[in-house]
């Protein structure tokens, strides 16, 4: 019988006054629910709005960093270059150094031999001469 | 081109030298290799009789028209050293026959070397170019010392080997590079002989040459066979370090000196060419002492640094002398 009153009551778009606020407490709910999840929606927007930012910033702070790496590296490669240019001008240098050396120490052979022999000529000479002064008259 | 005086070098220089010139003048004659042997007889001491006093005695059957034969005075030993200890400018005396040889390519050699057959072949055959400097490895050999007669047996018998056989290396091709140094007469006159600027060592000057021909752009070949020596006593070869530590003693002069590193401009008056010659006998001259023909006692300019040229290594290693 209940059940008749209620399909009838349903004919007409009549609901119980209990079922009425049951289904108000539900619509309520999920009207609450819809705006928690707006929210939480739009927070979330912009936090992806804030991370969208935060990358693109990265990505500029990442082509910034490899263009300047690439700097780095040419110039590194520039210095290597002029290192190893100064490299073979020092070799150079000290191979010509090293034959300078050579030459001058050769005069030098030279020089030592030619004061020691006119040392060995001119000591008698000039022993004789002191001899010759000494001598008594 | 050969050079000594009858000193006892070695011992019984003489006997050495009679043999081994019987030897390779016999070689030449036979294979019709037209040569002049030209010998300076350096400073000969006054108590021992010329060698040009006992050579055609000791060796009848050479042709004295084959020689020319120079005594040069004792004077121009004393006059020209810058180390007493050096009691023979052997490549001083070189540079007297260099300047005087006749041939169209003179080979400077030892008293004690006997030709081997392969550089017989190549002058044979006349297989030399101009403007290189041809080089032969030395083979020493222990051979009795009262040897008569020398016969190819001996001295290609490698049981007669002193030692392992030198392979010439190039760049310089050293290891008794004064055994055998020939060029053309026109390359050697170009370069001006021997070192004679740095005359206090006697070591190394032969090798010095090699770095004078490099730099003139000769180039250095070995001409294809050896040359032998007969030991003996007081080669340097027997004891190379005998004066280790106490070099500006040894008999050759300081062995360390740059003779690698280092290239040299003789005077234009190189071999004593102002000297005054008068002849003595047929085929014989002395060269008389004159101040004129000695060169400076110091001449700094003429030792230089080599050029450097496409293909060679750079001269020399700078050594720490003392």
């Amino acid at each position: 019988m209940k059940t008749l009153v209620l399909r009838l009551l349903a004919a007409f778009g009549l609901a119980p006054a209990g079922s009425v606020a049951a289904q108000a407490r539900l619509v309520a709910d999920a009207k609450a629910g819809a705006l928690a999840w707006k929210t939480k929606t739009a927070e979330a927007m912009e936090r992806a709005k804030s991370l969208e930012a935060e990358v693109k910033r990265q990505a500029q702070t990442i082509h910034r960093l490899e263009t300047t790496t690439e700097k780095l590296r040419q110039r590194q490669d520039e210095i290597e270059r002029l290192l190893r240019v100064r490299l073979v001008e020092a070799e150079q240098a000290l191979g010509l150094a090293r034959e300078h050396l050579m030459a001058i120490d050769t005069k030098l052979d030279i020089l030592e031999g030619a004061a020691n022999v006119l040392d060995a000529r001119t000591r008698p000479v000039i022993s004789k001469q002191h001899d010759g002064v000494r001598a008594p008259v | 081109m050969l050079t000594g005086r009858n000193d006892g070098y070695g011992g019984d220089f003489a006997a050495r030298f009679f043999r081994t010139l019987q030897f390779n003048h016999e070689q030449l004659t036979a294979r019709a290799i037209p040569h002049e042997i030209v010998f300076i007889e350096w400073a000969p001491p006054s108590n021992n009789p010329l060698l040009l006093e006992q050579i055609f005695n000791a060796l009848p059957e050479l042709d004295r028209h084959v020689c020319s034969w120079y005594v040069v005075d004792p004077e121009y030993q004393s006059a020209l050293s810058l180390n007493p200890r050096l009691e023979y400018l052997e490549f001083l005396a070189k540079n007297v026959g260099v300047r005087r040889a006749r041939g169209e390519y003179i080979l400077t050699s030892n008293c004690d070397v006997y030709l081997g057959r392969r550089v017989l072949d190549a002058l044979e055959q006349r297989a030399l170019e101009p403007r290189v400097l041809y080089r032969a490895p030395r083979h020493d050999l222990n051979l009795p010392e009262n040897l008569h007669d020398v016969s190819w047996e001996m001295l290609e018998d490698p049981r007669n080997l002193a030692g392992p056989a030198h392979v010439l290396k190039r760049p310089y091709m050293g290891s008794g590079t004064g055994d055998f140094v020939m060029i053309d007469r026109e390359a050697f006159h170009e370069i001006r002989g021997f070192n004679e600027v740095y005359r206090v060592a006697r070591i190394g000057i032969d090798r010095n040459v090699i770095v004078k021909a490099l730099a003139s752009g000769l180039d250095v070949r070995d001409i294809g066979g050896p040359v032998y020596h007969q030991n003996h006593e007081g080669s340097y070869r027997l004891n190379p370090k005998a004066y280790e530590g106490r070099e500006n003693e040894a008999p050759w002069g300081d062995r360390r000196w740059h003779s690698s590193g280092v290239s040299y401009v003789n005077p234009p008056t190189w071999g004593l060419a102002n000297a005054p010659v008068r002849s003595i006998a047929d085929q014989c001259f002395y060269v008389d002492f004159s101040w004129e023909a000695v060169p400076p006692l110091v001449d700094l300019r003429g030792i230089l640094l080599p050029a450097a040229r496409a293909g060679l290594p750079a001269p020399g290693q700078y050594v720490r002398k003392r």
